[in-house]
């Protein structure tokens, strides 16, 4: 670019301000919309911008593929993100929580975003090191752009009908775009009933995440018994049962299967050794059961029993994701339950003179997993 | 003429396109209304209500109550529930309003209530208003009244329960018997 050609910073100061003082912005600068920016998005999709992609029933809002461009663009996505907007979006609105009040919630949750096959090349996704981010345009800019919806589209803002207690770090910012080829198992969309290969995008809402560092030993029952020790610490323990998803990095990953773990043994393994025993519960105040919900009772006679907290395989999600350079992995807090479903990502529309890319065939319902049988999962808001 | 910037909230929501509510007409007083009471699952709200109901009437000369529980606290009630309990009673207490999705869920259901043509008084702990107050004007009725009590609820001993229900006595009556 020439100097000549160079945009004017006092116009694009001015319109960002423009932004700010209408109430749009989350606290970053936003990307001014214009429509024939909006335009460029809608040309990614074959859906209407007029359709419907999400509702907010008790706040009488809603949310349009066309609002979703404008959020979409604000964020700072470019326009070939778009569908994997739209999907991830798709994917959150199957999320119990983020239909009913989580997006109110005093718990803040943040969405964490997964995405799967070879778009997260096309895309540009960071797929190795520093998965939490920041540092690529996708993962920065898609979870922002989901946000952007819920602030904008949903006017749920904060302190007034978003009461979150204090929030967390990586509200908007979570999209993993897992290490497929470093993984040594199925792409995680398969555990969402999506075949592998195949663009797809899952999703849920965490409370926090947290590291397990165990570079410490060469024993995987012993990872995972450190794996375990973190999913069961009382403070996030509400409801009967919990769910806890784990995002394993590749060397832990490896670890695993090399000593003949399959995903499903390692869900497994967490299910039989996380929980805490009834002292341990009752010290905390959680022990007491009415229906789901966790009290304080006085109640002294299940000190010795040991509680297990995760009642199904779908409650422990587990995606690889990071570098291969030190064993470091993070359990992740889904709040209320995953819906275990994945959302395929729509190809790109046909150009004029060109058959349409075939779509991808409709998401599958969760896959059957043997489940204890549970009271259902509470959600904390 | 450069482009206009677009704005990403809509302008044409359902939330925008909602008439203004409607108030019920109020009772000179309770003698012998029935109650009803419809309980949002939060920790605490069954005994507060529950206290509310007994006190209503001991105090004020309430024939009986009727129990309802709302399954999803996070939504308002559904249109068979406020239907249903609009049948049977005369007037509506309903809360705890003690969560971000809960409080302004409590206050979307009194407004309801009152256009179904029951006096309702929504409870809400104190740390809610604002929210409360945002979902009363998208439910068409800006300045809502409705009940509050002090921040925190759910940690509190069933005595300390009956103390607040009573403390909160006088304003349920206020917000189900006086006009504005």
């Amino acid at each position: 670019m020439t100097e000549a050609e160079a945009p004017d910073p006092d116009a694009a100061q001015a319109a960002i301000e423009y932004c700010y003082a209408q109430g749009w912005s989350d606290g970053l600068p936003l990307v001014p919309a214009s429509q024939p920016l909006v335009d460029k998005f809608l040309a990614t999709t074959t859906r209407s911008p007029d359709e419907v992609i999400g509702e907010l029933e008790q706040v009488g809002r809603n949310c349009t593929v066309y609002l979703a461009a404008v959020n979409a663009a604000m964020a700072g996505c470019l326009p070939g993100y778009f569908p994997v907007v739209l999907a991830a979006f798709d994917a959150l609105m199957r999320e119990r929580a983020a239909r009913g009040g989580g997006w109110q919630s005093t718990s803040g949750p943040a969405p964490m975003i997964v995405v799967n096959g070879p778009v997260r090349h096309e895309l540009g996704f960071n797929t190795a090191g520093g998965a939490f981010g920041p540092g690529f345009r996708p993962n920065a800019t898609i979870p922002r752009a989901v946000g952007l919806i819920v602030r904008n589209a949903f006017g749920v803002r904060p302190h007034v009908l978003e009461q979150a207690t204090q929030g967390l770090p990586g509200r908007w910012s979570i999209c993993l775009a897992e290490n497929e080829e470093e993984s040594p198992w199925p792409p995680f969309a398969t555990d969402g009933g999506q075949p592998a290969g195949v663009n797809a995008v899952s999703a849920t809402l965490l409370r926090t995440c947290e590291f397990v560092d165990n570079r410490h030993t060469p024993d995987p029952e012993q990872v995972l018994w450190d794996i375990a020790d973190t999913i069961s610490r009382t403070g996030s323990l509400i409801f009967r049962d919990t769910s806890a998803g784990v995002v394993l990095c590749p060397e832990h990953a490896q670890m695993l299967a090399g000593a003949g773990f399959a995903k499903p043994d390692v869900q497994a393994h967490l299910m039989e050794h996380c929980g805490r025993t009834g002292a341990d519960l009752r010290r905390a105040g959680k022990n007491g059961l009415r229906g789901p919900a966790r009290f304080a009772s006085p109640d002294e006679s299940a000190d010795g029993e040991f509680t297990r907290i995760l009642p199904s395989p779908r409650h422990i999600p587990i995606v690889v994701a990071g570098a291969r350079n030190a064993a470091i992995s993070m359990v992740v807090r889904v709040f209320g339950e995953w819906s275990g479903t994945a959302t395929p990502v729509e190809p790109p529309p046909a150009a004029p003179g060109r058959p349409a890319a075939p779509r991808e065939s409709p998401p599958a319902p969760p896959p059957a997993v043997p489940e204890r049988p549970a009271a259902p999962l509470g959600v904390q808001s | 003429m450069p482009n206009a910037i677009l704005d990403p909230t809509g302008a044409t929501t359902i939330g925008q396109r909602k008439p203004a509510a409607t108030r019920a007409p109020r009772p000179a007083g309770l003698q012998g209304a029935t109650i009803g009471l419809l309980v949002n699952t939060k920790q605490n709200a069954a005994p507060f209500l529950d206290e509310i109901g007994r006190l209503l009437i001991a105090r004020h000369g309430a024939s009986k109550v009727v129990n309802r529980t709302k399954v999803n606290f996070a939504a308002p009630a559904p249109d068979e529930l406020v239907k249903e309990m609009t049948a049977e009673c005369d007037v509506i207490i309903t809360g705890i309003g003690d969560c971000g999705s809960c409080s302004a869920s409590a206050v979307a259901d009194g407004i309801a209530f009152e256009s179904a043509g029951l006096p309702a008084a929504a409870i809400c702990s104190d740390a809610f208003r604002v929210t409360a107050d945002a979902m009363a004007e998208l439910r068409g009725a800006p300045g809502y009244r409705y009940a509050t009590t002090p921040h925190p609820v759910a940690v509190l001993t069933p005595e300390q329960v009956a103390e607040r229900a009573a403390q909160v006595l006088g304003d349920v009556v206020a917000l189900v018997t006086e006009e504005e």
